[in-house]
């Protein structure tokens, strides 16, 4: 079957042009599902470094009391009901190994304790450091005293076996995090 | 067509086997085999995959040019992985998370590739499906295999359950990356001993 070059560049021109239109059909379809879905993660990575418990349905519902901290040189959420505070979650972001950490670090409204941490993206190898996406990681960084700061590995913290540049990475962020924005949150205390 | 389709199964899965005859698919087959649960989701993301984009080349088949039949495979399988991902994203954002550089992965796995150029190219659409579905099959089952060993030694778990009743150290070598090669290659060797000496009593028998 010889077939000449014109064959050639329309078949390829066709089906380049199928395929893309079938891909951009499923993207335009699903575009609001995703940002959505986005949205609901982002509220419950905050609602979990507050260290609030909430089942999926509840995302919605428990998000309506959280709102933009008031500051230009940071992201940062607070719960608040009337003008009472309850809570902070601070927005980090840092180099992990092979990409962008991002995620919320949770601070009391007194800001005395570090609550927790979620992540909302990380690129780390699955199975070694993608693991600080597991329950026990992040549990271990809650109701921790902004006293003790700077914290290391050791008593009471420990790192991922295997990923360790991964482990070291996630500390220097929640170190820097407390450490320079900390004091600069709500303003008058 | 049955007997056609258990010929199929049976080459995927052991003689032909992607993983441990052909040594394909080998860079994922290292790198998620520390938990069972990322190979079974990998291995699922790689049977849909293949056997779509294998059924897609073969309706194809007989008006790709010659010359530019790569590019074109290249540009279904890429497809195929898109939408895999569009639809994790939309319907299962959890696992879409939990999996996010995995699927990407998906599309530089050389099985599929493998199954388009050595089977989906020459054969009907149907059986070129199921063709490509069992090579994912066959990748899927050793990838657990080597899976369970590294979790048990490893972490102590099997799907993320910790073992009742036994306790032992776990072997943190296990999790890292350098045994997914001493896993691999025992499996290779195990089977190749098996498939020699299967191979030596036909020929007495001749």
């Amino acid at each position: 079957m010889k077939k000449g070059y014109i064959y050639t560049i329309i078949f390829m021109l066709l089906i380049a042009f199928v395929f893309s239109a079938i891909l951009a059909t499923t993207n335009a379809i699903s575009k609001d599902k995703i940002k959505n879905n986005e949205a609901l993660l982002e509220k419950a990575a905050i609602l979990s470094a507050m260290n609030i418990e909430f089942t999926q349905d509840e995302i919605i519902k428990l998000s309506e009391n959280i709102v933009r901290g008031n500051n230009n040189e940071f992201i940062y959420y607070q719960l608040e009901y009337g003008t009472v505070i309850e809570k902070y979650a601070i927005y980090f972001e840092g180099a992990g190994l092979w990409g962008t950490i991002t995620g919320y670090i949770g601070v009391s409204n007194d800001l005395t304790t570090m609550l927790g941490i979620d992540f909302t993206y990380q690129n780390e190898t699955p199975g070694l450091g993608g693991r600080i996406e597991e329950k026990w990681y992040k549990d271990q960084f809650k109701n921790l005293l902004i006293l003790n700061f700077p914290i290391e590995y050791g008593e009471g913290i420990d790192a991922i076996t295997g990923a360790t540049s991964t482990s070291n990475a996630v500390i220097k962020m929640i170190n820097e995090t407390i450490n320079s924005k900390v004091s600069k949150l709500g303003g008058i205390q | 067509m049955i007997s056609e389709i258990k010929t199929v199964l049976n080459r995927n899965l052991w003689k032909e086997n992607p993983v441990i005859r052909q040594i394909l698919g080998i860079c994922s087959a290292l790198a998620v085999t520390n938990l069972a649960i990322n190979s079974l989701v990998m291995g699922i993301g790689l049977m849909f995959v293949t056997a779509l984009s294998s059924f897609t080349i073969s309706l194809l088949r007989n008006y790709i040019p010659q010359r530019i039949r790569m590019i074109v495979q290249t540009l279904i399988i890429a497809s195929y992985v898109i939408l895999v991902d569009i639809f994790l994203k939309a319907n299962l954002p959890e696992i879409s998370k939990a999996l996010g550089p995995y699927i990407g992965l998906i599309i530089t796995n050389c099985i599929i590739m493998g199954r388009a150029e050595a089977f989906a190219q020459k054969n009907p659409p149907v059986i070129s499906f199921f063709d490509g579905l069992f090579a994912g099959v066959g990748y899927t089952v050793i990838l657990l295999g080597i899976a369970l060993v590294r979790e048990i030694l490893g972490f102590g778990t099997i799907f993320g359950m910790v073992i009742p009743f036994v306790k032992f150290t776990p072997w943190t070598i296990m999790v890292m990356p350098p045994s997914g090669f001493f896993m691999i290659a025992i499996f290779i060797w195990i089977s190749s001993s098996i498939m020699n000496k299967r191979l030596n009593k036909e020929k007495v028998k001749k």
